[in-house]
């Protein structure tokens, strides 16, 4: 079981507010991923979870029992660091074994337990070496069996993959979800990178500032951003944003393009470079110079400024033969537009029923 | 415009602009005739001089005076006795009793050394590591008391001695505590073992703080990370201790220990200004029984002198072995 539950929680160092406020429910079982820029709080938030520090006010249950005033060993949770934080004069099996021990466990207990994390994760051959004889992939596998091992009620792994290269990280990516789909036991991962936190998570968290600004499945968050700081952080390339004012519940914006809007007055229309097409001669449409040509191989991305000096991105399929400083005409998909509010808050398309 | 006054740097800078100028033009002429190598020989030369004039030469001295006999300190008055001298120490009826030797004086001093050296080192280690593992927690005002401990290093040992004196002594700060909270007094520095311990106790207080450097130095390279990993398993203090700090910070500790080994054996300068060697020969250390020999008493002998400080050099070289293998081990970890 894991249910875990934050009310309310906020954190100072010293006079500086980190935390300012958090309220979440994470189900027994679900894999939660916290994303958010550089020094928003996802590890002080993951820390506050696991014990390792202690919040300023607010409470923290784990299946329904408050464990704010318990230590770290008593709510029985399992971290993965960013570093591993192996201890570098211990083989593997000590490693793997050093946690078990300071709970009288029998000893065949914890040699079954290291047996079976070892087979899970394929480091029975380096259970006699220590982790500077690792590579940085074996060194993760390490660091995660010796959270297994405790079979815990969570897990809770900060920026897990971050020190390994491109390609390691994608297959690392890959097992940490078949692990996840094993276990069934409810984890929350924290990254920095996207397409981790995409595909990796049953509900993201996208954090700013040390608040929630939206909580929802990777889709929902993609589809129907709650805010424009979701909306610009979520999707790559990011959002294409575009101000304009509403009146009579239109919004203009450049090339005699309109949009409904349901309220009047300021507004931000964002519309994700995949869903600007090639706009039919005569139409309305958004004009651009192209400024920048990304040619990705399956799809190019087109960077270009229109006359009043708006940046504007597009992704097309395949490959393009427009060059920098060519005229491109563009127009968006009207079910796949954004619209903000003033406050930077979604507003709800008065068109579609969805 | 106004005429530009030189500021204060090209002030300063100024005679050393002229003396580059003038060792330029030579330096680029020797290059040219010697090339690279020959320069670096140029920039080496000031440095080995010193080292050659206080260290090498000094060193070839001293094994030459220990083949002469006399008590003149002109080479040219002193006769060649071969190894004469290292006999005369070394010659012993019992060597596990000084009064059996020759020169016991030179046996009861290496046995103080030795007793000194093996309750001094364990002190000082036992002392510096306890104060390391304080001043690496977070406390109030860390800052200050790691500048509080450093403080006796930077304290010339003969102002060392002095002050301990001066709270030692028959009538010194410590008895006049004691005998304003109604104790009796004592005279520490006429006691045998309180005069020993008192040699202890200053050369730790006096050294500690450079340990305790090099082993809080150790203790913060210990990534805290694996500490947060011990205590998300519940790992109880003493196990911490003994499992990661302790083999983490092994390397610094045999460092420690050798240097304070080196040291302790050559320890002179406070303990001849606190007890003088005495209560009798109860504080007598080699260097001092080496000092007295040489130059101090009235039949000095630079031989026999020279011919101690060899045999305690061998000592230490032994030991600067063991140190260099152990910071080369250390460093060989650190590369992997
Ligand atoms: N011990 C501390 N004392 C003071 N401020 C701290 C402390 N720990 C973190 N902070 C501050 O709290 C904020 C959040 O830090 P945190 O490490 O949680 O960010 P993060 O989201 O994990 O960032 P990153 O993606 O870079 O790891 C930062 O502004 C940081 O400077
Ligand atoms: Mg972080």
């Amino acid at each position: 079981m894991g249910r875990i539950a934050l009310h309310d929680i906020r954190k100072r160092f010293g006079a500086t507010e980190i935390i300012h406020g958090v309220d979440l429910a994470v189900e027994d079982g679900e894999l939660v991923v916290f994303v958010g820029p550089s020094g928003c709080g996802k590890s002080t938030l993951l820390r506050l979870i696991a014990g390792l520090d202690r919040p300023s006010s607010g409470t923290i249950e784990i299946d329904g029992r408050d464990v704010t005033r318990l230590s770290a060993a008593e709510r029985g949770l399992a971290m993965v660091f960013q570093s591993y934080a192996l201890y570098p004069h211990m083989t593997v099996r000590q490693n793997l074994s050093f946690g078990l021990e300071n709970t009288k466990m029998a000893r065949d207990e914890v040699a079954r337990r290291i047996d079976a994390a070892a087979r899970m994760l394929e480091i029975a051959p380096l259970l006699d070496r220590r982790p500077t004889q690792l590579s940085g992939g074996q060194r993760q596998r390490v660091a995660i069996g010796r959270a297994i091992v405790r079979e815990p009620a969570a897990f809770l792994l900060d920026e897990p993959l971050s020190n390994l290269d491109a390609e390691l990280r994608v297959t690392m990516r890959a097992e940490l979800a078949q692990l996840h789909a094993r276990l069934t036991t409810t984890m929350i991962h924290v990254t920095h990178d996207q397409v981790e936190a995409m595909t990796l998570a049953d509900r993201i968290v996208v954090l700013r500032q040390g608040r929630i600004e939206q909580v929802a499945t990777p889709l929902d968050l993609f589809n129907r951003p709650a805010n424009l700081f979701v909306a610009g952080f979520v999707g790559a390339p990011n959002m294409n944003l575009l101000s304009a004012t509403a009146r009579d519940g239109r919004a203009a914006l450049p090339g005699g393009l309109d949009i409904p809007v349901p309220r009047d007055g300021p507004c931000t229309i964002g519309i994700r470079p995949q869903h600007l097409h090639p706009a039919e001669p005569g139409a309305p449409a958004l004009e651009g110079q192209v400024t920048l040509v990304e040619a990705l191989g399956t799809e190019t991305v087109l960077h270009a400024r229109t006359p009043d000096g708006t940046a504007l991105t597009t992704v097309v399929q395949g490959q393009s033969p427009l060059r920098p400083g060519q005229t491109l005409r563009l127009t968006p998909d009207p079910h796949e537009i954004h619209r903000f509010d003033a406050d930077g808050l979604r507003m709800d398309d008065p068109g579609a029923a969805r | 415009m106004a005429a530009r006054l030189p500021g204060l740097g090209a002030v300063v800078a100024a005679p050393l602009v002229l003396l580059a100028r003038a060792v330029d033009p030579p330096l680029r002429w020797w290059q040219r005739v010697a090339g690279q190598g020959g320069m670096a020989a140029v920039f080496l030369l000031p440095n080995l001089a010193i080292f050659g004039v206080f260290v090498l030469v000094p060193l070839a001295l001293n094994l030459v005076y220990s083949t002469t006999a006399g008590t003149g300190i002109l080479l040219g008055g002193r006769s060649f006795v071969g190894a004469a001298q290292y006999a005369r120490l070394l010659e012993c009826g019992d060597y596990l009793d000084a009064l059996t030797c020759r020169e016991d004086m030179f046996w009861t001093a290496t046995a103080n050394t030795f007793v000194f050296v093996v309750f001094q080192v364990t002190t000082m280690v036992a002392v510096a590591t306890i104060t390391a593992l304080i001043l690496n927690r977070e406390i109030r005002g860390r800052g200050f008391f790691r500048a509080v401990f450093f403080f006796p290093v930077l304290l010339s040992p003969v102002v060392v001695g002095l002050i301990w004196r001066w709270i030692l002594q028959r009538q010194g700060l410590l008895n006049l505590i004691m005998v304003s909270l109604g104790l009796d007094p004592e005279v520490w520095l006429n006691d045998r073992t309180y005069a020993f311990a008192a040699t202890i106790g200053v050369s730790v207080w006096a050294h500690m703080g450079f340990y305790t450097l090099i082993l809080l130095a150790g203790l913060q390279a210990i990534p805290k990370d694996l500490y947060e990993a011990a205590e998300m398993d519940g790992t109880p203090p003493a196990r911490v201790f003994r499992r990661i700090t302790l083999p983490l910070l092994g390397p610094n500790l045999a460092v420690v220990l050798v240097l304070a080994l080196i040291r302790g054996v050559q320890i002179f300068d406070e303990v001849y200004v606190l007890t003088g060697g005495g209560p009798g020969t109860s504080t007598l250390y080699l260097t001092q029984y080496i000092y007295e020999v040489g130059f101090a008493s009235v039949l000095r002998n630079p031989g026999l002198a020279a011919a101690a400080s060899i045999l305690m050099g061998l000592v230490l070289v032994v030991l600067t072995l063991c140190q260099l293998r152990l910071s080369r081990r250390g460093a060989a970890r650190d590369a992997k």
